[in-house]
């Protein structure tokens, strides 16, 4: 068991690798073990980019690299390693804001069929928030319907992908100081899916060979997700879904039903998932579910769909990314529905080992040995109902090794921009001020956004719980997405009550009046875009200078894996936050690029990148970063309060 | 907004109306316990609380350090 215990830091998760050794199912783990990462790809130093490669230009080990060596490494057309690894990192931006940005796409293609009456089970379940983006986008609302209004917005916002000139239209969203910086670098994204054409355009061999240049288009691309698709997309699951407020639920394997019908739903887009939520309690399906010797239908989340329905319905998350083979291996899982994002491919070889039935329903992911139930959002009830009837059906087939690991622990989520400023200050004056104020006088140091996925490489969920402890232990709030929501979750950090068990005397006197724990749930990975908003709001609020860039924030992912992350990260970084990534960096292969990267850049946009694996090292650069920032905002150190008289104020008005 | 009233005993005047309470009473439960965009009803009100609560971006009249700086 020792040897298990090392791969995760999750009691459930260590019962479940060792359950799949006993019953033979290899799963990431055992990968992790057995497939070394490359080495060279690891630090970008391998260009595949044409058939004259791919070109391996590593740097030496274990000596200091001569000028002579230097001039030798390059591709065989002569690209340097400097070219090589920004092209590698600004491929890895595209991709991630394509995945975020087709998500986006499809979230307004489903919008505007609800708009125009086309998805029967579907409605405007946020009008606010509707006439919010109303506002933002200048369509009249005057006493139009709910319905025109969302037409000419959904038509609008399709139009911010294909956009060919000008800016996208959130970024007027973000601070005045922070737009005009976007625009003096020639970085404010025109449309997004220009910038991922032309990020892979300049990453074709023989074009963009600079790579200050390159690493522009870079951040160009990744403003067009965080402030474009990304935005789009929460923005309009919020209109459709609801804006998310709090909510209590449970997290880890232990929400698996040992008498009910079990299925996950996986993935990240939220349409199908909103309609299983609430076809999963329709009276047929339960009643079907009884004929089949089950007491009723129990739908968990898994990745960041997980985050989507838990933060509008409360439905249990079963786990993090690294948990979705081992949701299988405990042998009561009916179905997983999975749809686009972070679907591991071996689900179909480890459900082999049990009776799970993998789903896809999405033609953009099909799967080899998988069942395909397309999800149609014009027939999205009944696309629903087929799917659970396909798990149902696979109730009875349950084999005898069935075991769901007990443990279980309590949440709270839904913490978007609007529930954090309402419950702030209450619905008649909803304001950021007592943050800010909390944050001038001390009680509050700073605030860090934690994100990103889990990673094999690293102890499961340890490199987070330990990064976040250690923030929330020196007064720092932090805001958490995607699958490092999960890792705080499970630990227990995300429930009022961890204030005054974990965080300083500080911040905890702050959570306890507001009546908030001192790690925030904020949603899917999509939802990073809500983080941005949370700070434009701070700078807005005033007191804590003009930009993002002024706050004292920072932001990291300790156990990021896809691209998606890399995206996140570099649109924090462009948009003014110093950020840190642990598990690998990869433009180690170049000491330029990377030095361009952790120490120009904060010239340039006045957030930074850092790299350090160890999380307690990571959590103090972050602290000493956000304590930088105090000092040059002056709230360093606590002053002399002094109440004024006419004759001092005389003065002060004089001078 | 519903304005709740109750009777009360005012010296000399006998019995009067008086405008009651309007906070939540105690700790909210069920399906609804921490929902709050539906106490904004009318589309009257949605706007008038994007253009308070929402000020950064909806407020005509802000007082933040950035309109001070770039007068609206």
């Amino acid at each position: 068991m020792a040897e298990v215990v090392k791969k995760s830091i999750d009691q459930a998760t260590i019962e479940m690798i060792a359950k799949a050794k006993t019953d033979e199912c290899n799963i990431v783990f055992d990968r992790a073990e057995t497939t070394k990462a490359c080495p060279i790809g690891a630090e970008g130093s391998c260009c595949s980019m044409c058939a004259m490669g791919p070109c391996r230009v590593p740097l030496p080990r274990g000596k200091e690299e001569t000028p002579e060596d230097k001039k030798k490494r390059r591709g065989v057309c002569g690209a340097t390693a400097e070219t090589i690894a920004a092209r590698n990192f600004v491929r890895k931006i595209a991709a991630g804001t394509a995945a975020h940005s087709d998500h986006g796409r499809r979230v307004v293609s489903a919008f505007l069929d609800l708009a125009k009456g086309k998805t029967p089970g579907y409605q405007i379940k946020d009008e606010q928030k509707l006439l919010q983006l109303a506002l933002d986008m200048g369509i009249k609302i005057g006493d139009r319907s709910n319905e025109e209004i969302a037409i000419e917005l959904g038509e609008t916002l399709i139009r911010e992908f294909g956009k060919q000139e000008g800016e996208l239209a959130f970024l007027k969203r973000a601070p005045l100081k922070r737009q005009e910086l976007w625009r003096k670098l020639g970085v404010a994204p025109r449309g997004i899916d220009r910038e991922v054409v032309e990020a892979m355009h300049r990453t074709h061999m023989g074009v963009d060979q600079d790579y200050q240049s390159l690493l522009l288009q870079g951040s160009r691309t990744a403003l067009a997700d965080g402030w474009g698709g990304s935005m789009i997309a929460t923005d309009l699951q919020d209109i459709m879904f609801g804006t998310p407020s709090p909510v209590a639920s449970q997290i880890n394997l232990g929400v698996l039903k040992e008498d009910e019908v079990n299925v996950i739903i996986h993935g990240h887009e939220p349409q199908l998932a909103e309609m299983l939520a609430v076809m999963s309690r329709d009276p047929e399906i339960v009643a079907y579910a009884k004929s089949k010797g089950a007491k009723g239908v129990n739908l968990a989340g898994m990745c960041c769909t997980a985050n989507e329905v838990l933060m509008r319905h409360g439905i249990p998350i079963a786990g993090n990314f690294l948990q979705q083979e081992l949701s299988i291996v405990t042998g009561a899982l009916e179905a997983m529905v999975v749809d686009v994002q972070c679907i591991m491919q071996s689900l179909v070889s480890v459900a082999q080992c049990y009776h799970t039935k993998i789903i896809t329903t999405d033609p953009r992911a099909k799967m080899e040995g998988a069942m395909h139930i397309e999800f149609d959002d014009h027939h999205a009830a009944e696309g629903a109902k087929a799917i659970l009837r396909v798990a149902i059906d696979n109730f009875p087939n349950r084999k005898k090794n069935v075991y769901i690991p007990p443990q279980k622990t309590d949440l709270i989520a839904g913490f978007s921009h609007e529930t954090i400023n309402y419950l702030l200050g209450g619905l008649f004056r909803a304001s950021y001020r007592p943050l800010n104020d909390n944050i001038i006088n001390g009680r509050i140091r700073g605030v860090a956004g934690v994100v990103g996925c889990s990673n094999a490489r690293v102890t499961h969920d340890e490199v987070q719980l330990t990064m976040v402890k250690e923030l929330i232990k020196n007064d720092v709030l932090v805001l958490q997405t995607g699958c490092a929501a999960m890792a705080s979750a499970k630990a227990g950090l995300m429930v009022p009550e961890a204030a005054s068990q974990y965080a300083g005397e500080g911040l905890a006197s702050v959570c306890e009046a507001v009546g908030i724990p001192p790690v925030l749930h904020m949603g899917a990975c999509i939802d990073n875009s809500r983080i941005l908003i949370a700070a434009t709001a701070m700078v807005k609020d005033g007191g804590l200078g003009d930009d993002i860039s002024d706050l004292p924030v920072a932001g990291a992912a300790p156990e990021w894996m896809s691209e998606k992350a890399i995206a996140i990260g570099q649109y924090f970084v462009a948009s003014g936050v110093f950020t840190v990534f642990g598990v690998t960096w990869p433009t180690m292969g170049s000491k330029e690029v990377t030095n361009y990267m952790f120490k120009d850049f904060e010239k340039i946009y006045g957030g930074m990148w850092a790299f350090e694996p160890d999380p307690i090292k990571a959590a103090q650069l972050m602290i000493a970063h956000i304590d930088k920032k105090r000092k040059a905002l002056g709230i360093d150190k606590s002053r002399e309060r002094v109440l004024y008289d006419m004759t001092m104020r005389r003065q002060l008005e004089g001078a | 907004m519903q304005y709740k009233t109750e009777k009360k005993a005012a010296p000399g005047r006998g019995e009067v109306e008086v405008l009651s309470a309007t906070y939540e009473e105690g700790k909210p439960e069920g399906e609804d316990a921490g929902r709050w965009r539906q106490k904004l009803q009318s589309r009257e009100d949605k706007l008038k609380y994007l253009q308070t609560a929402e000020r950064y971006w909806y407020g005509k009249e802000w007082f933040g350090s950035e309109k001070r700086k770039t007068p609206a």
